[in-house]
C-alpha cells in the first residue's frame, strides 16, 4: 500500500525531527496491524460519542485493526464503565481508548489493565491519576476552553451584566476544571460581569431544562448563560425557543443538535472541538502504544498530522471551533 | 406419591441454574471461568450481595427499603470526609459504617414509630440521603485515600484469585443464613411475614423487630459503602445510582416473596450470583449493554411467572392425581420439575402490599 | 357511603393544597423575583408530566398496586414518535396518538395480565417491565438523538403554548386529573377500586370482579404512560435514549404526597396532581430562597419525608373523625 509506505516515511521523518528532544525509538515503525482495540465511551447512548466512535473506527480501518469494538454502559458513570474495562482485560485486548466518566473511580481497574499489559489511552475525558494511562488526547487545555467560553458570552452581552453557568453533574471533572478557570478569568478580564451561580443539570435534558427555569426565576435580569456541556446548552436553547426571552446562551454544543437554534436566533455563537478527531487521534495513540512496548511515543502520526505529547502525556488537539449562522449548516451535517 | 422423590422449590432451582450456567459458560467461553474474571464478578456483585441479605429479611416481614443506594453513598461520603478531617482510615471506616446505621435507624423510626409505609418513607429518605451526600462532598469527590486501603479493591487475597470483599460477603452470608434459618429471631420474621397481628398476639415484639431490621439494613449499607469506596478508590456523591432496584430485583429473583413470609438466604445468594455470572457471560460473548438490561428484566419476570405457572400446574395435577411429564419451564431436573410452592405472589390477594 | 368517600377524599387534599399555597406565598414574600408569575408558570410546566402520570398511577395505588414501568414506556413512546418524524419528515397527530396508545397498551396488557390474572406481585412485575422496556428502548435508540428540527411544528406549539396564561401541558394534565377524579369518585368502576384497595377479599366476596378491574387499571395506566411520552416530547422537543429515565419514583412520590396512600383505599387523581405541583414548588422555592445547590436536594428530601409523615397524621385524625361519624347513628 502506498499510504503505508508514505506513513512509514513520514513517521521516520517525524522521528528525525524529534530525535534530539526525546528518547523515542529512533526508527519508529508504523503501528502494528491486527490489534484488538476496545473503544469505551462514557455511555453508548450519547450522540456526541457516535462522532467520537466514528473517528475511532476510521483510525482502526486505516490501522487494519483486527477488532475495534465500541463497548460501554448505558449510564455515564465510572462504576458502570468498570464492567467494560474488565471485559477488555478478560478478552485480552491490546489497547483501550477510553473517555472516563469518572476521574477517580476507574483508577483500580486501569491499574489492573496496565498490569495485564493493556495500553490505555484516554480520549475526550482524562483520569486524575495520570500514571494509570499511557497518554491522553484532549481538545485543548482547561484554561483555554474556560476562557474562550467567557469571551464568547462577554462579546454577546457587551461585557456587562449577570451571568450564570449551567453545568453537567456537580462532580463532572472536565466541567469543574473549565469553570474554575472561568471564575478566575471573569473578574480579571470583565469586571462588570457578575457570576451569579453555577447550576447543575446532570447532563440530563429534564434536569437541565428545570435548572434553566430556575436560573430565570431566581435572576429575572440575567444577561447570559454559559453551558459548557452539550446537553445543557441544547436544553437551555430549547427552553428559550419555547418561552421566548433575551438571555444570551453560549457554551459547548454539538452542531447537529444546535443547528435549529442558531438558525432560529436563540443562540448566536457557540463552540466545540471535533469529537471525530478526538476518537481518531486517541485510537492512533493507543495503537502506537500497543506497538511500541506499552508506551506512546513522544511524537506520533495520525493520518496526515503529527502529534506530540506535552506534560503528563497529554496531547491537545487545539482550540475549540466556533459555530454561528455562517457555518452551522455545514458542520451540522458532519457531527 | 413418588413425586416426593424429587421436590424442587424455586430457590433450589436457581441454585441448579447457577451451577449449569457456570458449567455451560466455562465450556463455551475461554474467558469466562478464569480466576481473574471470577474475581471481577465477585467484586462487582459485592455491594448488591451485602445489601440483599438484610433486604431479604425486610421483605420477608413485608417492609422494603428503597433508600439503600443513597445510604451506601452517604456512608462512602462520610468515610471520605472523616478521612480528610482526621487522617485516620480506621476512624473513617467506622464513621462510614455508623452513617449507614444512622440512615437505617431513621428509616426504622419513621416506619415503626409513626406507622408510615416503608415504601413511601424510603422514597423520601432516598432523596434526603442522596442530598446529604452533596452537602458533605459538594462538587469535589474525595480520592486521596491511602493506597494500602484502595489496593484492597483490586489485589486478590494472597495465594488466591478471590477479592478481599469476599470476606465480608462470606461472613455476612453465614450470619444471615444462621439468623434467618437457625434462630428464634428468624422464625419470628416468618411469623411476622404471615401476618403482623397474629405475630403480635403470639408475643412477638413486631415493631421492635422491624426497627432492628432497618438498622441492620443500614449497617450493611455502611459496610457496602466502605467496599464501594475501596473498589472505586474514591467517595463521590453520585455513586451507586439505581442500585436499589437491582438489590430488590435480586432478592425477589431469589424467591423471597414480596407478599412476605417466604424466603431463603441461599436463594438470595444464588440469585445474586446468577445475575453477576450471567451478565458477565453475555458480555463476554458480545452482547451489548442494552441487551443486558433486557435480560435483567426477563429474568425477574420469569422468576415470578415460572413458579406461579408450575404451582398452578401442580395444583391441577394434584386434583387429577396424575403425574406429568414435567418438562415445562425451569431448569430441567433429572426427574419431574415440580415446584414445591410458589413463593412470590402467594399472598397477592391477602393484601400483598405493606400498609 | 359515596358521600363519606368523597368527604375523605376532600379532607385528604386540603392539607396538601394549603401547604402548597403557604409555600408559594412565603416564597413570593421573601423573593420579589418570584412574584412575576413566571416562577409559578415554570412550576406548572415542570409538574405537568408527573401529574399526568400520577393520574393513572393513583388508580393502581388505590388498589394497593404500583407500576414502576411508566418511565420506560413514556421514554420509548417519546423516542418512537420523534424517530418516526425524523425518518419520514414529520408525523401527524393521529399517527402519534396511535403509537402512544399502541405501545402504552401493550406494556399495560403485559403488566395487567401478569398481575391481575396470574396474581403476580405488581412491584416485581413492573420492575421487570421497567428494565425490559428500557432495554428495548435503548437498543432501538442507540446513540440516535431526535432534535427539534426533525419534529413537526405542532409539537413545539403545544409544548410552549398556553391558555389564559396557563401552560398547555399543565392544562392537559389538569383535564386528565379532573376526569380521572370524576371516574374515581362518581362511577361504579371507580368506587370498585377503593373497595378493592380497602379490603381485597371482601371486595371479591361482594361480587366485584377484582381481576378485571386490576387488568383494566393497568392497561389504562399503560396508555396514560404512552400518552405521557407525547407530553415528554412536547416538553423538550428532543428525544434520546435517556428520555424519561428515573421519573417513576417522582410519580409515586407525587401520589403519596397528594394523599394517595400506599396502603390503598384512599386518595384521588386531583390529590396526586396537587402533590406533583407541591413537589416541584419545593424545588423552585428552595432556589428562589437562595438555598445552595448542594443543600437543595437534601432539604427537598427532608420536606418529602415530613409531608409523608404529616399526611399520615392528618389521615389518622380524619379516620378517627369518620369512625365517630359512622358510629353515631348506630
Amino acid at each position: 500500500m502506498t499510504s503505508l509506505t508514505k506513513k512509514v516515511l513520514a513517521a521516520a521523518a517525524g522521528a528525525v525531527v524529534i530525535a534530539g528532544l526525546a528518547t523515542a525509538p529512533a526508527a519508529q515503525a508504523a503501528p502494528k496491524s491486527g490489534l484488538k482495540i476496545a473503544v469505551i465511551p462514557k455511555a453508548v447512548n450519547i450522540g456526541y460519542f457516535k462522532g467520537w466512535n466514528d473517528g475511532a473506527q476510521k483510525a482502526c480501518k486505516e490501522l487494519k485493526a483486527a477488532k475495534c469494538d465500541y463497548i460501554g454502559p448505558t449510564q455515564a458513570t465510572g462504576p458502570a464503565q468498570l464492567k467494560f474495562i474488565n471485559q477488555a482485560i478478560q478478552q485480552k485486548y491490546n489497547a483501550i481508548v477510553l473517555s472516563a466518566a469518572d476521574q477517580n473511580a476507574l483508577a483500580p481497574a486501569l491499574k489492573k489493565a496496565k498490569a495485564a499489559g493493556i495500553c490505555v489511552v484516554t480520549s475526550d475525558a482524562d483520569v486524575a491519576d495520570t500514571t494509570t494511562r499511557a497518554a491522553s488526547v484532549l481538545p485543548a487545555s482547561a484554561q483555554r476552553i474556560g476562557e474562550a467560553e467567557v469571551d464568547w458570552i462577554a462579546q454577546e452581552i457587551g461585557g456587562k451584566g449577570k451571568v450564570a453557568i449551567l453545568s453537567a453533574a456537580a462532580t463532572a471533572a472536565n466541567q469543574n476544571a473549565w469553570i474554575d478557570f472561568m471564575k478566575a478569568y471573569l473578574p480579571k478580564k470583565y469586571p462588570n460581569i457578575q457570576l451569579v451561580g453555577v447550576y447543575y443539570g446532570d447532563d440530563d435534558a429534564t434536569k437541565s431544562a428545570q435548572q434553566y427555569n430556575q436560573i430565570l426565576t431566581e435572576h429575572p435580569d440575567i444577561a447570559g448563560i454559559i453551558s459548557p456541556t452539550t446537553v445543557g446548552i441544547r436544553a437551555a436553547a430549547q427552553e428559550k425557543k419555547s418561552k421566548g426571552g433575551t438571555v444570551a446562551i453560549t457554551g459547548l454544543g454539538l452542531p447537529s443538535e444546535m443547528k435549529d437554534y442558531v438558525l432560529g436566533g436563540q443562540v448566536t455563537k457557540f463552540g466545540l472541538w471535533n469529537p471525530i478527531d478526538l476518537g481518531y487521534v486517541g485510537t492512533y495513540a493507543a495503537a502506537e502504544c500497543a506497538s511500541s512496548g506499552n508506551k506512546v511515543p513522544k511524537s506520533f502520526k495520525a493520518g496526515s498530522k503529527t502529534y506530540t505529547q506535552g506534560a503528563n502525556g497529554v496531547i491537545f488537539l487545539g482550540d475549540p471551533a466556533t459555530f454561528d449562522k455562517s457555518n452551522i449548516t455545514k458542520f451540522a451535517a458532519i457531527y | 406419591m413418588s413425586r416426593g422423590a424429587f421436590r424442587l422449590s424455586w430457590d433450589k432451582s436457581i441454585l441448579l441454574l447457577l451451577i449449569l450456567l457456570v458449567l455451560f459458560g466455562g465450556m463455551n467461553n475461554e474467558y469466562f471461568a478464569t480466576g481473574d474474571n471470577v474475581n471481577f464478578i465477585l467484586g462487582d456483585i459485592s455491594e448488591i450481595m451485602l445489601i440483599a441479605f438484610p433486604m431479604a429479611l425486610l421483605i420477608i416481614v413485608k417492609e422494603i427499603d428503597l433508600s439503600v443506594a443513597s445510604s451506601l453513598t452517604l456512608a462512602s461520603a462520610l468515610c471520605g470526609v472523616t478521612w480528610q478531617a482526621t487522617g485516620s482510615i480506621w476512624v473513617a471506616v467506622l464513621a462510614g459504617i455508623m452513617t449507614g446505621v444512622a440512615c437505617g435507624l431513621l428509616n426504622g423510626l419513621l416506619v415503626t414509630r409513626l406507622g408510615l409505609s416503608s415504601l413511601a418513607v424510603t422514597i423520601g429518605t432516598l432523596a434526603l440521603y442522596r442530598g446529604l451526600c452533596y452537602v458533605a462532598l459538594g462538587d469535589t469527590p474525595i480520592a486521596d485515600f491511602p493506597t494500602e486501603f484502595t489496593d484492597l479493591g483490586y489485589t486478590p487475597i494472597a495465594g488466591t484469585f478471590l477479592p478481599w470483599v469476599v470476606v465480608p460477603m462470606v461472613v455476612a452470608g453465614i450470619v444471615f443464613w444462621y439468623v434467618l434459618h437457625g434462630t428464634r429471631f428468624g422464625r419470628w420474621l416468618f411469623a411476622i411475614g404471615q401476618g403482623d397481628e397474629a405475630a403480635e398476639f403470639s408475643g412477638i415484639p413486631v415493631l421492635r423487630v422491624k426497627l432492628w431490621l432497618f438498622i441492620l439494613t443500614g449497617l450493611m449499607c455502611g459496610i457496602a459503602g466502605i467496599g464501594y469506596t475501596v473498589r472505586f478508590a474514591s467517595s463521590s456523591p453520585d455513586g451507586a445510582l439505581g442500585f436499589e432496584l437491582l438489590v430488590i430485583a435480586a432478592v425477589l429473583f431469589g424467591g423471597v416473596a414480596i407478599a412476605g413470609g417466604v424466603g431463603t438466604i441461599w436463594g438470595v445468594i444464588a440469585a445474586v450470583l446468577i445475575w453477576g455470572f450471567s451478565q458477565s457471560y453475555l458480555q463476554l460473548i458480545g452482547w451489548d449493554a442494552n441487551a443486558l438490561v433486557i435480560v435483567s428484566g426477563v429474568l425477574l419476570l420469569l422468576s415470578v411467572t415460572i413458579p406461579r405457572l408450575l404451582g398452578a400446574l401442580r395444583e391441577s395435577v394434584a386434583q387429577r392425581t396424575f403425574r406429568p411429564k414435567g418438562t415445562e419451564g425451569a431448569p430441567p431436573p433429572p426427574g419431574e420439575g415440580v415446584a414445591e410452592h410458589s413463593p412470590a405472589g402467594a399472598g397477592h390477594d391477602q393484601g400483598s402490599h405493606r400498609g | 357511603m359515596s358521600g363519606g368517600l368523597s368527604r375523605v377524599a376532600r379532607l385528604r387534599e386540603v392539607p396538601v393544597l394549603s401547604a402548597l399555597i403557604v409555600l408559594l406565598l412565603l416564597t413570593a414574600i421573601l423573593n420579589p423575583a418570584f412574584r412575576g408569575g413566571e416562577g409559578l408558570k415554570a412550576i406548572l410546566i415542570e409538574s405537568a408530566l408527573i401529574a399526568f402520570l400520577a393520574a393513572g398511577q393513583a388508580n393502581l395505588i388505590i388498589m394497593r398496586h404500583i407500576d414502576l414501568s411508566v418511565s420506560s414506556t413514556a421514554g420509548l413512546v417519546s423516542f418512537l414518535i420523534g424517530n418516526t418524524s425524523m425518518n419520514n419528515m414529520g408525523i401527524s397527530v393521529p399517527q402519534s396518538l396511535m403509537i402512544a396508545v399502541a405501545v402504552g397498551a401493550a406494556v399495560g396488557i403485559v403488566n395487567g395480565a401478569l398481575v391481575a390474572y396470574l396474581k403476580l406481585p405488581s412491584l416485581v412485575v413492573t420492575i421487570g417491565t421497567l428494565y425490559l422496556v428500557r432495554g428495548i428502548f435503548n437498543y432501538l435508540a442507540g446513540g440516535v438523538t431526535v432534535t427539534a428540527d426533525a419534529l413537526p411544528g405542532w409539537v413545539a406549539a403545544i409544548g410552549s403554548g398556553s391558555i389564559l396564561g396557563v401552560p398547555d401541558l399543565f392544562v392537559i394534565a389538569l383535564i386528565l386529573c379532573v376526569l380521572m377524579t370524576i371516574v374515581q369518585t362518581s362511577t361504579r368502576w371507580g368506587r370498585d377500586l377503593y373497595a378493592i384497595g380497602s379490603n381485597p377479599p371482601a371486595a371479591a366476596r361482594v361480587g366485584i370482579p377484582v381481576a378485571h378491574r386490576e387488568f383494566a387499571a393497568f392497561v389504562l395506566n399503560g396508555i396514560i404512560a404512552g400518552l405521557a411520552g407525547m407530553l415528554l416530547l412536547f416538553r423538550f422537543s428532543f428525544a434520546d435514549a435517556t428520555a424519561g429515565l428515573g421519573i417513576e419514583l417522582y410519580v409515586v412520590a407525587a401520589c403519596v404526597i397528594g394523599g394517595v396512600a400506599i396502603a390503598g383505599g384512599v386518595g384521588t387523581a386531583m390529590g396526586a396532581l396537587i402533590g406533583a405541583v407541591l413537589l416541584q414548588a419545593i424545588t423552585f422555592a428552595l432556589g428562589a430562597l437562595g438555598v445552595s445547590q448542594f443543600w437543595q436536594q437534601a432539604v427537598a428530601g427532608a420536606l418529602l419525608v415530613l409531608a409523608i409523615a404529616f399526611d399520615r397524621i392528618v389521615a389518622l385524625r380524619s379516620t378517627q373523625r369518620i369512625n365517630r361519624l359512622a358510629e353515631a347513628p348506630v
